[in-house]
């Protein structure tokens, strides 16, 4: 006699494409998700709260610990924010906010090559993640030639960044520049033309652009399902609206869409690379702050547009030289709460390549 | 033509099976670090005059520092120890160093068998020290 039941299945914390240790819990028929639950917290190592005993500049390095393959970008939401509290973010030299500008764009292009390359991978194709690595590890090279570290750079200041960049460092820049074309039709080459890609991806898990809405969320995840958003040209932070750029929007908002939507972005970002090293020009990297940073009471909530969603800092200030409160929004907590909505009906391994497609990293979910 | 994406991938990667290896064969080919690399610490105790600012520059609180007082009534160094362990590698204390005493290098194989070994002395004048760093090493 055959007996059939429903299977829980945990997926996850230590699964590899769980992307740090996330987990789910699939109930199964069959092959097929009836229902996810996800759990959060096993990277929870009290960030917000490390900050109320740490003064503003020594909460710095801890950024970098956040979203831990775009570091750049969690230092530079910081110290901006701090900045605009203390109210001094007119003063920015010139030189440093390019230097700025550079770095996150640097950044953004890794973050969505750690995306295409573990992505691929969850895939079972393993040829295009050396090529993704491939290509970080020369933008991760630059970090440590400016900054020191490659993962955690500790390279942005309250009032610009810590160190000017040394010689090699524009040389190292423009060969990578003039190479990145090529690569991304690489990329293109090798994952978004294949037709056994496309077969997985195409129409799998499609998310409304209403719902992606009410679920709060931001940036690239959003962008596919047709939100047509993006801070740096809507709300410009920085000198962001010096550049011209195209906000790359799809429509589907399936799991090759949100794909898609990241490969384009690279070919922005190396756009507004391009005229950041043209316009790049002499002069200090660091205003004049004092020693000991002491804001003025009150609050501020200032986000930028983070390599996953919108990334934000708020930050309440007592006049002392810790912050009263500080807590992160944080882009991936809310893009993988419809993952839940999404898994359901997938086949177990649409359920990965969907997962992988909202390109999470719970160092910044848990905090 | 259906496949045809799959054939591209191919010979993409075919050509660059052809090409020279870019991996590096890691403990006979060492990679040469930039200057700024933060590799580990080490300081030279003549310098040093024992103003604290690395210590209190330190997020986690891990530098502590012994001195006494000379004769001259001035601040003399006899001790300097850093829990590596909890180490952010930051670099603040070595910006924040008014005279240049503490410096970052780039040697970068910091792994050791015991956990009490994480605590470097980098004070390392005293031959008494220097007979305890090596009988720590010989357990």
């Amino acid at each position: 006699m055959i007996r059939t039941e429903e299977m829980k299945l945990n997926f996850g914390p230590h699964h590899p494409s769980t992307h740090g240790v996330y987990r789910a819990v699939f109930t199964l028929e069959g092959e097929y998700i009836t229902h996810c639950v996800n759990h959060l917290g096993y990277l929870h190592r009290g960030i917000e709260k490390l900050a109320e005993s740490k003064t503003y500049n020594q909460f710095i390095p801890y950024n970098g610990r956040l979203d831990y393959v775009s570091g750049m970008m969690n230092e530079a939401a910081y110290v901006q924010a701090v900045e605009e509290l203390m109210g001094i973010s007119d003063q920015i030299p010139e030189r440093a906010q390019y230097i700025r500008v550079i770095m996150s764009e640097l950044q953004r292009i890794a973050s969505h090559l750690v995306f295409y390359a573990s992505m691929a991978l969850d895939m079972a194709g393993s040829t295009p993640w050396f090529y993704g690595f491939r290509d970080r590890d020369r933008i991760l090279d630059l970090f440590e030639m400016a900054a020191g570290n490659r993962m955690m750079p500790n390279y942005m200041r309250i009032g610009g960044v810590a160190a000017d960049l040394n010689e090699e460092f524009l040389p190292t820049l423009r060969k990578l520049l003039d190479d990145m074309p090529k690569c991304i039709e690489e990329y293109n080459g090798i994952l978004t033309g294949n037709e056994i890609f496309q077969a997985r991806t195409i129409g799998v898990a499609p998310l409304s652009g209403e719902k992606a809405l009410n679920y709060g969320m931001s940036g690239p995840s959003a962008r596919a399902s047709g939100i047509d958003y993006d801070l740096r040209r809507d709300e410009p932070y920085g000198i962001y609206d010096r550049f011209k750029f195209n906000v790359p929007v799809t429509q589907n908002g399936d799991t090759f869409d949100r794909y898609l939507v990241r490969l384009l972005e690279i070919e922005e970002s190396v756009r507004i690379l391009e005229q950041a090293y043209r316009d790049l020009s002499e002069g200090p990297v660091m205003a004049k702050v004092p020693k000991v940073i002491k804001p003025p009471a009150g609050e501020i909530f200032y986000r930028i547009e983070h390599s996953k969603g919108h990334f934000g800092f708020h930050i309440v200030s007592d006049g002392s030289n810790k912050p009263y409160r500080l807590r992160i929004y944080s882009p991936c907590f809310v893009n993988v709460a419809p993952f839940e909505e999404m898994a359901v009906g997938l086949h177990m391994q649409d359920a990965i390549a969907t997962f992988a497609s909202l390109d999470i990293i719970l160092g910044e979910i848990d905090r | 033509m259906y496949g045809s994406g799959l054939l591209k991938g191919l010979s993409i990667t075919i050509k660059h099976f052809f090409e020279k290896k870019i991996t590096q064969q890691y403990p006979e080919e060492r990679p040469a670090l930039p200057k700024r690399f933060r590799g580990s610490f080490e300081l030279i105790p003549s310098k040093c005059i024992v103003c604290s600012l690395c210590s209190n520059a330190c997020p986690n609180n891990i530098i502590s520092i012994q001195s006494k007082k000379d004769e001259n009534n001035k601040k003399k160094l006899t001790g300097y120890q850093m829990m590596m362990g909890s180490c952010l590698y930051c670099g603040f204390c070595v910006e924040v160093c008014p005279t240049g005493a503490l410096y970052i290098t780039q040697k970068y194989e910091n792994a050791v068998f015991f956990r009490q070994n994480l605590n470097v002395s980098l004070f390392k004048d005293e031959p008494e020290q220097m007979l305890q760093a090596v009988r720590s090493e010989a357990e």
